[in-house]
């Protein structure tokens, strides 16, 4: 067979089977990885947000492919590359913090220091995930507001992930009188940790005596709770535990101070008294 | 108490206390336990309610599917040596009314403390139910409103002396068994080489003619869902 036959202009018989070599084998490859990357992605992203991704990505080499084309065909793609360079600067200039949050979305999607559901804290903002998108995370906090926090702001912030984990250790400070009995107060918190449906048996809770302040005894309570729970064990143990204390005639004190006067304060309490009152008679 | 019972019932024990009546067309179902009161009304034509023991992994709200049974004392095996020990788990009672075609949950109520634990490390631990139990060479006597008995068939499969704490316990495969006076549950347990442990259930009771408990893990279970648990945090 005569392989050299011209087709049209210059482009012969061998050139169109390449060209349609090459697009075959682009259409294959593309449909390989974005098949891959479906299942990579099964679980972790939104089905809206992976066929986005993966139309991208089917588009991109399908588009090099053409380049590829384009030479074989007689068609010189060096104006076309210029043409295509220029418009990607102006647009890439036009869009640089969309690219940037596109960008931090794929790097967030496969880092996944956050899934739907999580609580999170970023920079400041905590609540619960309710999304993460190719463009940005979106965030319901406790009293119910939607942010919607830019991807590139997430992934270049610190995450704090207060759920990844399957425990989280919770702290609180309880400071009592100094005529208290702190032994008694460590039992008594410790017996109410115990008693606790949620709390953890192991890692055991840690409760001592951390610091003789200025105005009470401070005990350190420490225990650990399933992390999901943190929240309405740290609220609720609090204030059984202040309760059970005053329950148990030990209290948490006002702040107070002590002040020693180096005259006697007294008669000169009296003298003024007994000043002011003549000046009245 | 287990079993199906017949609506009018009224049940006082161990300071349960249950009401289930027909007012006109309905049913009034009304529990109370331990200043907990749960009151409903079932719009049925039922004229039974079954009670029975469910997995002891419902209160005081579902965490987690699996309970940890930490032995009072540690067991020791020899290598390759298979051998039972018995073993004391808590219980939850189920109320269920039964429709046209599926039963209907209407309670569970546990009479024992509820506690929870880790198995493993804080990163990639498993959150589990804690409860606390003598290791028993025969079947211990039981309160079967509060406690059920493990028959554990423990099997060690490696070359070396092995020391057992603790069993951890996977609600998606629990087959409980009760009759008048035992709630049961069998499960064996097989030791590998580097201090693992695989915990299955099987599916018969301890005694002859016992009745099969309506669990609710099991109902739901998802096709996916492993009824095995692999002990890879230390036996």
């Amino acid at each position: 067979m005569n392989w050299d036959i011209i087709i049209f202009g210059k482009t012969t018989l061998l050139d169109l089977l390449l060209v349609i070599l090459i697009l075959l084998l682009a259409v294959i490859i593309g449909k390989a990885i974005t098949l891959n990357l479906r299942r990579a992605l099964k679980d972790k992203v939104k089905k809206e947000h992976q066929r986005n991704l993966v139309r991208i990505i089917y588009l991109v080499i399908i588009v090099f492919a053409l380049f590829l084309i384009l030479p074989i065909l007689g068609v010189d793609p060096s104006g076309l590359l210029v043409a295509a360079g220029f418009l990607g600067l102006v647009i890439g200039l036009a869009s640089q913090s969309v690219i940037g949050n596109l960008v931090a979305g794929i790097f967030l999607v496969i880092e996944r220091p956050m899934k739907v559901g999580d609580q999170v804290d970023v920079e400041g903002t905590m609540g619960y995930v309710e999304d993460v998108k190719i463009m940005s995370t979106i965030i319901r906090t406790y009293d119910g507001v939607f942010v919607r926090i830019p991807n590139e702001k997430v992934f270049t912030t610190n995450i704090s992930n207060l759920v990844t984990h399957s425990a989280r250790r919770l702290e609180y400070t309880v400071g009592i009188r100094y005529r208290d009995d702190a032994e008694k107060a460590v039992e008594i918190i410790k017996d109410l940790i115990d008693q606790h449906p949620i709390t953890l048996k192991n890692p055991e809770p840690f409760i001592f005596v951390k610091e003789l302040a200025n105005s009470s005894v401070d005990i350190t309570v420490r225990f650990w709770v399933p992390s999901p729970e943190w929240y309405p064990v740290k609220r609720e143990l609090l204030w059984r535990i202040k309760k059970t204390l005053e329950e148990n005639d030990i209290f948490v004190p006002f702040p107070q101070r002590e002040v020693w006067f180096k005259n006697e304060l007294e008669s000169k309490i009296t003298e003024s008294s007994k000043s002011s009152k003549s000046k009245s008679k | 108490m287990y079993g199906y019972q017949d609506i009018p019932l009224k049940i006082e024990k161990e300071g349960i206390s249950l009401f289930v009546g027909k007012e006109a067309e309905n049913i009034h179902y009304r529990r109370e336990y331990d200043g907990e009161t749960i009151e409903k009304i079932l719009l049925s034509n039922s004229d039974k309610i079954l009670l029975n023991p469910v997995e002891p992994l419902h209160k005081p709200k579902e965490i987690t599917p699996y309970l940890l049974i930490k032995f009072e004392k540690t067991i020791v095996i020899e290598p390759k040596a298979k051998k039972k020990i018995f073993l004391k788990f808590p219980i939850e009672i189920g109320v269920f009314i039964q429709g046209e075609q599926e039963f209907k949950v209407l309670d569970i109520l546990t009479l024992v403390k509820q506690k929870l634990t880790l198995y493993g490390e804080v990163r990639g631990g498993i959150i589990c139910k804690f409860w606390e139990s003598e290791v028993f060479s025969k079947i211990p006597s039981m309160n079967q409103l509060r406690e059920g008995v493990l028959e554990l068939s423990i099997s060690n499969t490696t070359s070396r002396w092995n020391e057992i704490t603790q069993v951890v316990l996977n609600a998606y495969g629990m087959k409980l068994y009760y009759n008048e006076n035992s709630v049961t549950l069998r499960a064996s347990m097989k030791i590998y080489t580097g201090g693992i442990g695989e915990v299955e259930f099987f599916d018969s009771p301890i005694y002859k003619g016992m009745n099969k408990s309506l669990e609710l893990y099991t109902a739901r279970r998802i096709q996916v869902a492993a009824t095995k648990f692999i002990m890879e945090w230390g036996l």
